[in-house]
């Protein structure tokens, strides 16, 4: 059925028409709405409440995250100088020579060496290094001297730098392990595939090798030890010495000795460390200024 | 009259079914918008309190002492707040903070219907909730979604934290300006006291700063932040949280700052620097957020001194220049002071007042050092030329031609030739013709060399004018060079960190002083007499007259034009380079119309902060090497006898010599190879 509305024609019908019951309701319900929500805040609850729902689904978005991924990049960043600098120190700690020690540390890694490994690792080195980094008189002064403190080990890429310090941290001694030593202490003394006459720096100075030898028994026992400070890289080598060579420069308080070994028809030359001053003496023998 | 009814009750008939149709849609729209915005909010840490959970970076001194947390918030539980504060804080910023869940409907709608139809004007509506909600997720971009979305997350944390939960968060996380995050801190650095025991005045006074931290700040607004005080006790009073008449007793108050200012910057030019370096060497996240703890090489005593005697010094040269206090443009300083045995920067100061200027000029300014140059002048030529301090040379008019360029013709800055002179008597007075002669000698890479070789960082340019200090240099690079001369030649690089270790302890970097003898100690002691020479009678002589009596060697340094003065020197344990002058566009002239030299300005400076930061310390003198003798040699022919002396040596400086040099006799120091007479200098150049 349909109904035709119409505008109410009277006042009256207005008036009755205004306060009916859907009006009032529609009225009453608004206002309820209204006054219920600004007495309770019900709406803030509710949406809160939905909000709080879906907390765990939500991006984590705003300045309070982002310091805290900040704060967990700086952890990460701290805690990686760290972890690297245990490994190292736990690499340092197991090494038996320098070459382990060199291979524990990288450029721009530290750590602090006790001071009982360093004189083992010291010793460790063949005698021709060890003399060269540092003399043992001046090793004993400063490990046994009131000053030092600790030894602080820092990886380069030339190789290891080793600082002596005191207590305030101030360096007493300093000592360089090149790369060049680093690999001599880990190789040994490499023969080189040569005639001792094609290595300039002998040139003037090559002996036979008999001549050389009698000339070293000559010498008085006690100088003979430093002449040839390692004689095992020679007693290692195969075949026979056939010329002695002395380098004609000394350094640091060491001349080089080059041995010519003939094995199998091939020729090559071990050089070897001995002091300065008994090469010197033995120079004399050799060239008939001393007999 | 029923027509006009009849219209009344259609209009409101209109008005009320479209008013529910509108009600009804913006109800939809809402809905609609929060299930389309939800998915974009943040999420809320749970707890809340995961919020004050970034650990801080601390910064030492050398001896221990506190120098700056870096992001400091230190939280303290509500019970350990004064209950003025948050009375005063609800009363100002929201109170009704214990009757809504996350907003105030009424002051929303006012404020809403003020920005809509009152342009221009602003209406502050947001509660605690939702001020917390801004200052932990959202930017301070002004917009309609902004704040839509700030009161979500309002409604958000009203529904999962209890009232107390959200006050506890939002006092212990709000700025309050100058550095100060949390009412701890804040009570902290404006009060030097703990936020329990804040006074009524107090607490409303810190309660009003964060609606304008900067504005209010009362270090520098002491009197905008009290009247911002009032407005807070009032509306204590308004909602009754004191009596109208403890507002009016407590607003009659003037609370005491605490005495050491600080800021929301570091404070500190050394901070500057060194945060600088951490953030070159770390990043700014380990700086900022890592808890790393620094070591410093600062101490603080030598601190204050610095910045006591640079703030003393420029008054003096306002003084000196007519300027008062409102002058647009004052002169600048700097100071750095470095301990000569390690190498560690002991104070550095960076301008007159970091609250006005935050450039650091002690590491980031280059200016020209002027005369300050002339020891690596001077020792470059002993080396390089076997001159000593008794070689004679002439004090005349000088041409270099340079090729491909204008002749270059230095001149005194007395503008007058003094004929034969001793080196040491060249460098006490800063005869600027000799060392112009020294540098034609040796050459300008010979002296670059030298200065590169004590420290000297900064580009220098190859010329002649190098010997007179014409490439730029920062305050820091002289001390650190001229610290090469205070300790015979050996070289220790400057620094600022001591040691910096991670939040447990763990050490992850420390300094290892590392020394290099990079000048031969008997020369260095030669430059180090005539450097003594220049403040006894020379032209550094303003430190003694300023009562600084200990062994001290040092150079004053002038540019042309009086743009730039400096004073560099050193004790045996300290060295410091000072400069003074403007940051751009004026020159150093008094009152009188005079230039005024390093000696004027940067020298009293230096002799003020030496006397006080050495005081108590024994006096120590310049080791002599093994290898000096002193002689005593005529001033202007270096021989041992005195000579009659020529009033004019040479016919042709007839004309530029003003007067006769006077007879005066010179001890130098000599290497034993080092014969005085006859003055090969003079000849063999």
């Amino acid at each position: 059925m349909i109904q035709q509305w119409h505008e109410p024609a009277t006042f009256q019908e207005w008036l009755k028409r205004t306060f009916s019951f859907l009006n009032i309701g529609l009225v009453f319900f608004a206002a309820l709405f209204i006054f219920s929500e600004f007495r309770f805040n019900w709406c803030e609850k509710l949406l809160g409440r939905y909000l709080a729902a879906t907390n765990p689904h939500r991006p984590e978005t705003g300045s309070i995250w982002k310091t805290g991924r900040h704060t967990l990049a700086a952890n990460r960043f701290l805690n990686d100088i760290i972890q690297k600098k245990q490994e190292a120190t736990q690499k340092v700690e197991q090494a038996q020579t320098f070459v382990e020690l060199s291979s524990g540390i990288l450029p721009g890694e530290w750590v602090t060496l006790q001071k009982e490994q360093f004189k083992s690792l010291y010793r460790s080195l063949p005698q021709s290094i060890s003399s060269r980094l540092i003399s043992p008189a001046r090793l004993i002064w400063i490990l046994s001297g009131k000053d030092l403190n600790r030894i602080f080990c820092e990886g380069a890429v030339q190789g290891l730098n080793i600082y002596f310090l005191d207590s305030q941290n101030r360096v007493i001694h300093q000592l360089t392990i090149s790369s060049e030593d680093i690999v001599q202490i880990e190789t040994g003394v490499q023969p080189i595939s040569k005639n001792i006459e094609e290595i300039e720096e002998f040139s003037n100075s090559i002996f036979s090798a008999r001549h050389f030898f009698e000339a070293v028994f000559m010498l008085p026992e006690d100088i003979i030890p430093d002449l040839i400070l390692n004689p095992e890289l020679l007693l290692d080598e195969k075949g026979q010495i056939q010329k002695v060579g002395i380098w004609n420069e000394a350094q640091s308080g060491f001349i080089n000795l080059g041995f010519e070994f003939e094995a199998n028809g091939r020729k090559r030359v071990v050089v070897v460390k001995g002091r300065e001053w008994a090469v010197w003496q033995l120079g004399l023998i050799l060239r008939g200024d001393t007999r | 009259m029923k027509r006009l009814l009849i219209n009344i009750l259609r209009g409101i008939r209109l008005l009320f079914y479209s008013g529910l149709i509108g009600a009804a849609l913006f109800g939809f729209g809402v809905m609609g918008l929060v299930f389309f915005m939800s998915n974009d909010l943040p999420k809320l840490p749970q707890p809340l309190s995961r919020i004050i959970e970034t650990p801080q970076t601390q910064i030492y001194t050398s001896s221990g002492e506190m120098l700056i947390t870096l992001g400091e918030r230190k939280t303290v539980p509500l019970n350990m707040i004064s209950t003025d504060f948050i009375n005063a804080i609800l009363a100002i910023e929201d109170h009704r903070f214990f009757e809504h869940d996350g907003i105030n409907k009424l002051r929303t709608l006012k404020g809403l219907y003020i920005t809509l139809f009152k342009p221009g004007q602003v209406q502050g509506a947001s509660t605690i909730t939702q001020q917390l909600a801004k200052n932990l997720f959202f930017s301070f971009e002004q917009s309609f979604s902004r704040k839509f979305k700030e009161m979500l997350v309002a409604f958000q944390i009203e529904a999962t934290c209890s009232k107390e939960e959200i006050l506890h968060a939002y006092i212990n996380q709000i700025h309050f300006g100058a550095g100060a995050q949390g009412v701890e801190k804040a009570a902290r650095i404006f009060f030097d006291k703990s936020a329990v025991n804040l006074t009524l005045d107090e607490a409303a006074l810190l309660a009003g700063l964060p609606k304008s931290p900067t504005g209010y700040n009362p270090f520098r607004h002491y009197n905008r932040a009290l009247a911002r005080r009032n407005v807070v006790l009032n509306r204590m009073a308004a909602v009754g949280f004191i009596s109208p008449d403890q507002a009016r007793q407590a607003s009659e108050t003037k609370p005491l700052l605490a005495a050491k200012r600080t800021d929301s910057r570091t404070g500190s030019y050394f901070l500057d620097a060194l945060i600088s370096r951490l953030v070159h060497i770390y990043g700014q996240d380990v700086v900022y957020y890592g808890g790393i703890r620094v070591t410093t090489t600062i101490d603080l005593k030598l601190q204050a001194l610095a910045v006591q005697s640079i703030r003393d010094g420029l008054n003096r040269l306002d003084q000196m220049m007519g300027l008062d206090s409102t002058a647009p443009v004052r002169p600048q300083g700097a100071l750095v002071a470095i301990d000569t045995a390690s190498g560690a920067v002991k104070a550095m100061v960076g301008g007159r007042d970091y609250y006005e200027s935050e450039f650091n000029r002690a590491v980031n300014s280059r200016r020209q050092p002027g005369s300050g140059f002339k020891p690596f002048v001077y020792y470059q030529a002993f080396r390089q030329m076997g001159f000593h301090p008794a070689t004679v040379m002439t004090d005349r008019p000088v041409k270099i031609t340079i090729k491909g360029a204008p002749d270059w013709e230095p001149k005194n800055f007395s503008k007058q030739y003094q004929g034969d002179m001793i080196l040491k008597q060249a460098m006490t007075h800063s005869v600027n013709t000799i060392s112009a002669q020294l540098v034609e000698q040796i050459g300008p890479g010979a002296v670059i060399n030298l200065a590169k070789t004590c420290g000297i960082k900064s580009p220098l340019n190859e010329v002649y004018s190098i010997a007179l200090g014409s490439s730029l240099v920062t305050p820091l690079e002289m001390a650190s060079a001229f610290s090469t001369f205070a300790t015979q030649g050996v070289r220790h690089e400057p620094f600022l960190i001591w040691r910096v270790e991670d939040p447990f302890g763990r050490v992850i970097y420390e300094h290892i002083i590392q020394e290099k003898q990079v000048l031969e100690p008997a020369l260095v002691y030669q430059v180090v007499d005539m450097l003594k020479s220049v403040i006894d009678r020379g032209s550094g002589k303003s430190i003694r007259q300023h009562g600084f009596t200990r062994p001290a060697a040092g150079k004053t340094g002038t540019t042309d034009q009086y743009n730039d003065a400096w004073f560099t020197g050193f004790t045996p344990t300290l060295c410091v380079s000072i400069w003074t002058g403007f940051d751009k566009g004026r020159n150093l002239i008094d009152i009188n119309g005079t230039g005024i030299t390093g000696g004027r300005s940067a020298g009293p400076i230096w002799a003020q902060f030496m006397k006080e930061a050495l005081k108590g310390q024994p006096e120590r003198h310049f080791p002599i090497p093994e290898n000096i003798r002193f002689e005593t040699v005529v001033g202007a022919t270096g021989c041992f006898e005195p000579e009659p002396v020529p009033q004019v040596l040479d016919e042709r400086l007839t004309d530029v010599f003003q007067e006769p040099v006077p007879p005066s006799t010179s001890v130098v120091p000599l290497k034993p190879d080092q014969v005085p007479c006859p003055p090969h200098g003079k000849e063999s150049p």
